[in-house]
């Protein structure tokens, strides 16, 4: 099942953070709040996609204790593939998330350029929280 | 919130949040700031970071931050904590997820009026031939088996292999290799983001730079660790790469669970613990050490590398180019030492997270030609600003765990930076002033602008006033290396 991005939802924003970075991710529901946290891990790395490259798809499965680790987890499994296969995931299909799992179809695409690598994703001030227009959460990170 | 009325005044430079304050803290939390650097260190959540440290279980004496104190995750950066062995927690939030990130100077026989004529080109071959930038690959590829020794034996599987001189291990913590790391407790993740690594620079504030001795404080200390007035010498600032990240990831990770397993209560899941002596404790304690290790040889193969760079500049130009070590500190680690406190000797794992160890006379550890004079002390400042050497001393022992600062300390995000300062605009500013730059992002620069950074100077002052460290000579930047 695609994970569908609302058009008119904004699917991140980076926030101040003195010593490394740090963005707000949203989504209209957890799924998408997942979803659009590791687009914007790609963007703040500031990632191009060699031109006529094509998707490779990655299976993932994560496990941890409550809905923030898995996020950290899941987080980390894409910048860990990133290291590994030299690709960038913009695009992925979330198929299964539960407070303690997540599974999901990752679509790689070799970058050719990035301005940063985020080194590590922390726990700090991690909170994923309801809002009226759906899911936030706010993902410090170590570059 | 803590605000400035939280605090008591201790002394001239000491400030200190009580037990009291809140109800979980097991100790009081002490800072090492002037009026100025404490009311820049309540912009942020630093101070709350560390009282938070204040409540890790098995903390001894007080939580400690320097005068660079910047907010991190868990620790401030700038934080020490040391606790009870073997009983107390050991954190990886405590050593930071660049383990046995720290700073390498090398010095010359030259003086800098020498080499002003070769200085951009030793600046290029030294951009050439050491790698630095956003995913650059190690000038030293390993096997698995060779990794395991690399992590197992650090500074010493350099020397083996012809990196180092014995000289080069004498003037290192822990002489370049910490006892008790285990090959085994480092996952096969960070193992693979370690093999292509070693001998590389990195990225963000990792930078090589050819300095001179601007100005000398104490010329009895600086004769004895080898510094003269106007003399050339070369800093190394980088850590232990992605697999220390990854080391750091693993086991922050690992011990979401320990923390449940042994009921242990947190206010920041970023202070992750377990007790020292329990199998996670002891896996992740092998582990750090073990990226410590990597860390101290990635620092000796750049020396080397740098020592190619200038015979290659130099053979011929002036009568001697070769390079010695001053020292080479770590700033992001945990040790097991004895101290004391309230009158006992006392074994500590002791957290230095952006701190630096300060040893002063008399201390174990120290090489045997320094003993009676104390340990060298590097202190990068921001880039194109001043850098510091000082000297532990037996205050230091007394009050701090034997530790100082260990930089600048940041004042504005990445992001701000990046908006106020454009990088190609900061090079000619500082090529203008004489300093030669050679980076592999403008954007990486614009980052790491002075503007953004705490006045080091300031910073170091503390210290020197609160005897902690003392200054010995200031050094100042001819070029600058990035990636």
């Amino acid at each position: 099942m695609s994970t569908i991005i609302a058009s008119t939802m904004k699917r991140f924003e980076e926030i101040p953070h003195t010593a490394d970075w740090s963005f707000r991710a949203f989504g209209k529901d957890l799924r998408e709040l997942f979803a659009n946290a590791a687009y914007a891990l790609f963007e703040l790395e500031g990632a191009r996609a060699r031109p006529t490259a094509h998707e490779t798809a990655r299976d993932i499965h994560i496990t941890a204790l409550d809905y923030e680790a898995l996020l950290v987890n899941w987080l980390t499994e894409l910048l860990w593939l990133q290291e590994v296969h030299r690709e960038m995931y913009p695009r992925c299909d979330i198929s299964t998330l539960t407070p303690t799992e997540l599974r999901a179809r990752a679509f790689g695409v070799p970058f050719q350029h990035l301005d940063k690598i985020i080194k590590a994703v922390t726990y700090h001030n991690l909170v994923i929280q309801q809002t009226t227009e759906g899911w936030q959460a706010v993902i410090v990170v170590d570059v | 919130m803590v605000t400035k009325q939280d605090f008591e005044r201790i002394s001239d430079c000491v400030y200190q949040v009580p037990q009291k304050f809140r109800g979980d803290m097991r100790v009081p939390a002490r800072l090492y700031a002037s009026n100025e650097l404490l009311e820049d260190a309540l912009q942020d959540d630093s101070v709350k970071q560390l009282v938070n440290t204040a409540t890790l279980p098995g903390v001894v004496q007080y939580a400690l931050a320097m005068p660079d104190i910047h907010q991190g995750y868990g620790f401030p950066i700038g934080g020490v904590a040391a606790t009870r062995a073997p009983d107390g927690v050991i954190s990886p939030g405590g050593v930071g997820y660049d383990i046995n990130c720290g700073v390498r100077l090398l010095a010359s026989h030259l003086h800098k009026d020498e080499i002003a004529s070769h200085l951009r080109d030793l600046t290029n071959a030294l951009y050439k031939n050491c790698p630095s930038g956003v995913g650059s690959e190690g000038s030293v590829p390993l096997t698995a088996k060779q990794l395991e020794e690399v992590l197992e034996r650090g500074s010493e599987w350099a020397l083996k292999n012809g990196y180092a001189r014995r000289e080069d291990l004498d003037r290192t913590e822990e002489f370049g290799c910490m006892p008790g790391a285990a090959a085994s407790a480092v996952s096969a993740r960070a193992r693979e983001r370690g093999r292509e690594q070693l001998g590389t620079l990195g990225a963000g504030n990792h930078f090589l730079e050819i300095d001179h001795v601007a100005e000398v404080y104490d010329a009895r200390t600086a004769e004895a660790f080898g510094l003269f007035p106007g003399q050339i010498v070369v800093q190394i600032h980088c850590g232990s790469r992605g697999l220390g990240h990854q080391v750091c990831t693993d086991y922050v990770n690992e011990f979401q669970r320990a923390v449940r397993h042994y009921k242990i209560e947190l206010p920041d899941r970023e202070l992750a613990c377990a007790p020292f002596d329990s199998p996670e404790g002891q896996a992740y304690f092998k582990a750090m050490a073990a990226a410590a290790n990597f860390a101290f040889a990635n620092r000796q193969i750049l020396a080397y590398h740098v020592r190619r760079s200038f015979e290659e500049v130099l053979a011929g130009k002036v009568k001697n180019f070769d390079l010695f070590q001053i020292y080479d500190v770590a700033h992001n680690i945990a040790k097991i030492e004895e101290h004391e406190v309230e009158g006992r000797r006392v074994k500590l794992c002791v957290h230095r997270k952006g701190a630096t160890r300060a040893f002063g006379p008399g201390a174990a550890g120290l090489p045997a030609d320094l003993r009676t004079i104390g340990q060298p002390v590097l202190i990068p400042g921001s880039m194109g600003t001043a850098s510091y050497v000082l000297v532990g001393t037996a205050r230091a022992m007394a009050e701090t765990f034997g530790s100082t600062c260990h930089g600048a300390g940041r004042v504005f995000s990445r992001a701000k930076s990046k908006k106020s300062v454009r990088g190609e605009v900061l090079r000619q500013e500082l090529e203008a002033r004489g300093i030669v730059v050679r980076a592999g992002s403008m954007s990486g620069l614009a980052e790491e602008a002075p503007q953004a950074y705490k006045d080091v100077s300031r910073v170091v002052d503390v210290v020197h006033r609160a005897g902690i460290s003392r200054k010995v000579v200031r050094l100042e930047p001819l070029a600058v290396i990035k990636g």
